[in-house]
C-alpha cells in the first residue's frame, strides 16, 4: 500500500521504521538476531537487485549499534515524540550504511545528490507517518513475545 | 555473569556478520542463492500485490491529486463534463476510461511498430529502500515473458525486464542510475547513450564526434541484437538542454523521458521484434499548424 502511494521526492520505507522499533525494545542478543533475520528478508525482496546478504549485514550492524547503546537509550515508550525521532534517524543510518556497503561492494547506486535526498525524504516521512502506527507495532510486539518474555 | 553476556553478544555478532559477508561473497561469486526463493515470494505475493493494488490504488491517486490541487479546478470541470457524457450512454468510472485509453494508446504505438506485445498492469513500485526504479507487472512467464525484453507505455521507452516469476516480472525503469541504452538521434544516424539519473533527467552522451545535439532533438531506441533488451524505433526522449563544452570529447545533453514515469498503470513487453526497424515512424508529429499570408493591397494615389 505504501509503494502505491506517490511521494513527493520519494516515499519512506515502512518496513525498516518498524524493524528501528523491534530492535530498539530488545534485549542485547535480540538486537542481533532479529536485525540479521529482519535484513535477511529484506534481502528476498523481489526488487532488491544488490547482493544477497547486504541487507542482513546492514541490519546486523544496527543490531549491534543497538546494543552497544542499550543503557543510554534506555526505555523510550515513556516518551515518544523522542522515540520517533530516534526511529527515524535510526532509519536513516541504516540506509546510509547500506548506500556506504554498496559503494565499497562497486555497485552503482546513484549520485550523491539523489541518495542524501532519498535519505532525507524517507526521514521526514518516517517522523510524520510512524507515530500512527507506533502504538499498535508496540501492542503487536508486546502480544507476540509476551511468552519469551515471560 | 555479565562478561560471559557480553562474551556471547560478541561471539553472536561475529558470526552473523561472519554470516553475512559469506552470503555476500557467494552471491558476488555468482553463486546464485536468493533467485529461486526471490522467484517464489514473487510467486507468493503477487496475488497479494494484485489485490492491494486494486484495493489502494485510489489513495495513490488521491496523494498525486493534493501534490497537483493548484490544477483541480481546471480538472474538475473536464471530469463533470465526462460524467454528463458517461451518464448518459453507461456507468464507467474514471480510472477504468483512464486505463482503456491507455491501453488503446499502448496498442496503437505497438500496431504502427510492429511490435508483438503483452499488456500488463503495474500492481507495484519498488521500494525506495533498495535506491532502484522498479515497478512489478501482473504478467510472468506463463504469458511468455521472460528477462531483457522492452517494456514500453503510451509515450514510450518505460524500461526493461529485470527478473521474472510465473505471474509477476519486475521491470527497471529508464531513470534507474544503472540503466544506460544505445539511442539515435531521430531524423539523423547520430548515436549515443542514455543513462538513468534517478530522477526526470537523463543524460545523453553523443558518441558521434561529427553529429550535433540540438535542442527539442527526439531520441529513438537504437536497438539491440534480436531486439534483446531493446527493440529499435521506441521513442525515449527529448533533448531539453545541451550542455557545451570544448573541452570534452563526447557532446552532452540533458534530455525528458518520453513516457511519464511517475504515473505508470498501464505497461505493453514487447515479446517479438519487428521484422523492419521502424525508424522514426513512431516519433509522435506535431500537429500541422496553418499559416496565412496577407498581401497589402497598395493604397491607390489621390487623384487631384
Amino acid at each position: 500500500m505504501v509503494s502505491r502511494i506517490n511521494f513527493p521526492i520519494n516515499g519512506f520505507s515502512f518496513y525498516i521504521a518498524t524493524l528501528m522499533v523491534v530492535l530498539s525494545l530488545e534485549d542485547r542478543t535480540g538486537s542481533l538476531v532479529f536485525g540479521f533475520i529482519g535484513g535477511l528478508i529484506m534481502d528476498l525482496s523481489t526488487t532488491a537487485d544488490t547482493p544477497f546478504g547486504q541487507w542482513a549485514l546492514v541490519m546486523t550492524i544496527m543490531g549491534y549499534l543497538f546494543t552497544i547503546n542499550k543503557e543510554s537509550i534506555g526505555d523510550y515508550t515513556d516518551a515518544p515524540i523522542a522515540f520517533i525521532g530516534f526511529v527515524s534517524f535510526a532509519s536513516a543510518f541504516s540506509l546510509l550504511v547500506f548506500v556506504i556497503i554498496g559503494t565499497l561492494l562497486g555497485q552503482q547506486i546513484g549520485g550523491i545528490f539523489r541518495n542524501i535526498s532519498l535519505i532525507f525524504a524517507n526521514t521526514i516521512w518516517t517522523l510524520l507517518i510512524m507515530p500512527l502506527f507506533l502504538p499498535l507495532i508496540i501492542r503487536v510486539r508486546k502480544a507476540l513475545l509476551t511468552s519469551r518474555e515471560k | 555473569m555479565a562478561r560471559g553476556g557480553g562474551n556471547r553478544s560478541r561471539l553472536l555478532l561475529v558470526l552473523l556478520l561472519v554470516s553475512s559477508l559469506f552470503l555476500i561473497t557467494l552471491d558476488l561469486r555468482g553463486v546464485n542463492l536468493a533467485g529461486s526463493i526471490r522467484g517464489s515470494v514473487a510467486t507468493v505475493f503477487s496475488p497479494v500485490e494484485t489485490l492491494f493494488s486494486r484495493l489502494f490504488s485510489p489513495i495513490g491517486n488521491f496523494a498525486g491529486d493534493i501534490r497537483n490541487i493548484g490544477q483541480a479546478n481546471e480538472k474538475i470541470d473536464d471530469l463533470n463534463k465526462e460524467i454528463q457524457l458517461l451518464k448518459s450512454k453507461e456507468i464507467l468510472d474514471e480510472d477504468t476510461v483512464g486505463q482503456l485509453n491507455q491501453l488503446k494508446n499502448i496498442l496503437d504505438l505497438a500496431g504502427r511498430g510492429g511490435y508483438k506485445v503483452v499488456a500488463a498492469k503495474v500492481i507495484n513500485r519498488g521500494s525506495s529502500a533498495t535506491f532502484k526504479e522498479t515497478i512489478t507487472i501482473d504478467v510472468g512467464s506463463s504469458s511468455g515473458i521472460s528477462r531483457n525484453m522492452t517494456v514500453i507505455s503510451d509515450g514510450g521507452l518505460v524500461g526493461v525486464v529485470k527478473s521474472v516469476s510465473s505471474d509477476t516480472s519486475v521491470v527497471l525503469l529508464m531513470n534507474d542510475p544503472s540503466f544506460k541504452m544505445g539511442v539515435r538521434i531521430a531524423g539523423t544516424q547520430s548515436i549515443g547513450v542514455l543513462s538513468g539519473q534517478g530522477g526526470n533527467s537523463y543524460l545523453l552522451q553523443l558518441l558521434d564526434t561529427t553529429g550535433e545535439i540540438k535542442l527539442g532533438d527526439k531520441l529513438v531506441a537504437r536497438g539491440s541484437d534480436g531486439g534483446r533488451p531493446f527493440v529499435p524505433g521506441v521513442p525515449v526522449g527529448t533533448v531539453v538542454e545541451v550542455q557545451s563544452n570544448s573541452s570534452s570529447i563526447t557532446q552532452n545533453a540533458d534530455v525528458t523521458a518520453s513516457a511519464n514515469l511517475d504515473r505508470i498503470a498501464l505497461v505493453a513487453v514487447v515479446v517479438s521484434p519487428p521484422k523492419f526497424d521502424p525508424r522514426d515512424s513512431l516519433i509522435p508529429k506535431p500537429n500541422p499548424t496553418v499559416t496565412v499570408y496577407v498581401t497589402p493591397s497598395p493604397t491607390p494615389a489621390p487623384s487631384n
